[in-house]
């Protein structure tokens, strides 16, 4: 599936209106932003800026570009996370503005960037505090391109993960899987039989990922409210956030109804036990 | 007047004991290896920036002066093992494979040196798991020896690429700093290769290039002259290309913006400095500080780089950080003035 298909394209021709108006922000060879725009925009950089995360997660870059050398998403889109963290430390209220339109969401978080930069940064974290606030503003852009993202979120929402890693192209991770055979040998032996030395238990997570149990699943959930995980949603897609709530309302109850049966069976057969399941 | 210990037997010490020499001071040179030269010697440099002349003719007349010298006793495959301050100097213990021996020492000159980088320990770039990646000290001899082959089967390589900052600015092994030579260095065998064997292409892949002062002047020649290419971007992994005959690298080109990857018939790794072996050993022997790097730490490294802020000891050379010969030879000197001073008070 190509998700570059589903980002919004930029609007390169300007809006009577806006060709009427004086530029209100020039955004060199792009598009200009309208006031609205340029106030949300102001907004959200200051506030960037501000976040504690900032100053912990960006620390400085010498430019190597080692994070995206194995960035996946590099491969596909005109995304690099060099950029990313370039444009959080180095760029303004518009530049900010731009990337957050859409570049932010190429990235997959796999945290392979982090795992290289020779710096320290964490260039994953500081998108996702991106991702954060275009949600928390509630971006027309951030609307567009999570809209095709439904079902992911609800996995995401329900059960936590929605990707797991026998899902990811072998041919872009040359040091995976059962294509890294062959002539591509790590030390003396290939590494399927590397792979082999995997604890099971690791391995296992494979599967085990998409069988979360209910008491699991309500308790993620009760997460996302508390957190104002839920309230952010809601802001962007109401529709998809009431869904949500039913799922796990059902959820709920059948839990709860499981709850009882089985506490009446076990007073049947001990006589009354303390409760010990909420 | 008791001798004066040189400990390390590379450029800077023995520049330091050939001037002690010539100052009339006797000079005690031990060193660890059996030959003495240091790490030039061990890994039999070949042509030494910025004046491309042939590392022999730098290291031979310093040899010369202490080899020549009655002045200078040399004690080699010998290591320090104790070291005990008296009113006026130390007493020390000199170890061999099979004899223990005591002496006592008006002051000690520190030139202990440095160690390269295992590039074993940046494990994405294959070193020691592809024959094909060598480290640029090894490509200092094949250059040395005029036999640039790759290892794996013994053929001229087509394509080389040098990735530099190997084991250096990188928080990831712990070492941050510049080593301030591999640059030079990398360019310098690029060029080395080119004037030698024009149809090899070399590619240097780069964050910043570091030719400081002078040295700027190889860089531009390495392009004007020698057709050496530049990337700036680090590579991020070594993987065999397709067949296997060849390496791939993989990387982004910063300046144009775009991931890169290319086949290469061999890659070198310019692999950084680290503080020596002795570095550290003598720090424990003489209770002297070390820095953050692990690099021995002059009290006033402005004012006076070779002071330990130890009365008596001093250093030279690379003990105190990453360090080109001529700096090193200029330390000995200066250490050794120091120490002839400090001793004849």
């Amino acid at each position: 599936m190509s998700i570059v298909a589903h980002l919004p394209r930029r609007v390169l021709s300007l809006t009577e209106e806006e060709a009427a108006s004086p530029p209100v922000m020039e955004l060199t060879g792009r598009r200009r932003a309208t006031s609205e725009e340029r106030t949300v925009a102001e907004t959200i950089y200051a506030e960037f800026r501000a976040d504690p995360r900032h100053r912990e997660f960006v620390l400085g870059c010498l430019n190597c570009g080692e994070c995206t050398t194995g960035c996946p998403a590099a491969r596909f889109y005109d995304f690099s996370p060099r950029e990313m963290l370039q444009i959080a430390q180095n760029g303004d209220a518009t530049t900010l503005w731009d990337a957050m339109q859409e570049k932010i969401w190429a990235c997959c978080q796999c945290y392979t960037c982090n795992m290289r930069c020779r710096f320290g940064n964490d260039i994953a974290g500081i998108i996702s505090v991106m991702r954060e606030l275009s949600v928390i503003h509630g971006l027309e852009s951030t609307r567009k391109v999570l809209a095709p993202f439904g079902r992911s979120l609800t996995l995401l929402m329900t059960v936590g993960t929605q990707v797991s890693s026998d899902m990811i192209q072998p041919d872009f991770f040359r040091d995976w899987g059962p294509f890294a055979t062959g002539s591509d040998k790590v030390w003396d032996v290939g590494t399927d039989v590397m792979r082999r030395a995997i604890p099971s238990d690791v391995l296992h997570t494979t599967r085990s990922s998409w069988e979360v149990s209910v008491q699991t699943s309500l308790e993620l959930f009760r997460i996302y409210e508390e957190t104002g995980v839920l309230d952010m949603l809601r802001g962007l897609d109401p529709d998809l956030t009431e869904m949500l709530v039913d799922i796990i309302e059902e959820r709920r109850e059948e839990f709860e109804e499981a709850r009882d049966r089985f506490r009446t069976e076990l007073a049947g057969m001990h006589g009354p036990v303390a409760t010990f399941m909420g | 007047m008791n001798p004066i210990l040189v400990l390390g037997g590379g450029p800077a010490g023995l520049s330091a004991a050939a001037e002690l020499a010539a100052l009339g001071a006797e000079a005690l040179l031990v060193e660890r290896e059996a030959y003495l030269g240091g790490n030039p010697k061990r890994w039999h440099y070949s042509l030494l920036a910025p004046d491309l002349r042939p590392a022999e003719e730098i290291l031979g007349p310093l040899l010369g002066r202490v080899e020549g010298s009655p002045k200078v006793e040399r004690r080699l495959s010998t290591t320090l093992t104790k070291s005990e301050r008296l009113e006026k100097g130390f007493r020390v213990t000199l170890k061999t494979a099979d004899t223990v021996e005591t002496r006592e020492v008006s002051a000690v000159v520190l030139a202990t040196g440095f160690d390269h980088f295992d590039s074993r320990r940046k494990f994405e770039y294959g070193y020691g798991r592809y024959p094909d990646v060598i480290d640029f000290k090894e490509l200092e001899g094949m250059i040395h020896d005029d036999k640039v082959v790759r290892p794996s089967d013994g053929r001229a390589p087509k394509r080389i690429a040098w990735i530099l900052c190997v084991g250096s600015r990188d928080i990831q092994v712990g070492n941050p700093w510049c080593c301030r030579l591999g640059c030079v260095v990398s360019i310098k065998q690029a060029v080395e290769i080119r004037q030698k064997h024009p149809e090899i292409d070399a590619w240097v892949y780069y964050m910043d290039i570091r030719t400081y002062g002078l040295w700027e002047d190889l860089y531009w020649k390495s392009m004007q002259e020698y057709g050496v290419k530049f990337i700036r971007g680090r590579i991020g992994q070594v993987t065999l290309a397709e067949g296997g005959a060849q390496l791939l690298a993989t990387g982004e080109d910063t300046i144009l913006s775009r991931p890169t990857e290319v086949p290469f018939d061999m890659i070198v790794l310019a692999s950084g400095m680290e503080p020596g072996t002795g570095t550290k050993e003598a720090a424990g022997l003489f209770g002297l500080p070390v820095g953050p790097e692990g690099f021995l730490t002059p009290r006033l490294s402005d004012m006076n780089p070779v002071d330990s802020g130890s009365p008596g000891v001093y250093f030279a050379g690379a003990a105190t950080g990453p360090k080109a010969i001529p700096d090193a030879v200029t330390e000995g000197m200066g250490a050794a003035l120091r120490a002839f001073q400090y001793a004849r008070e």
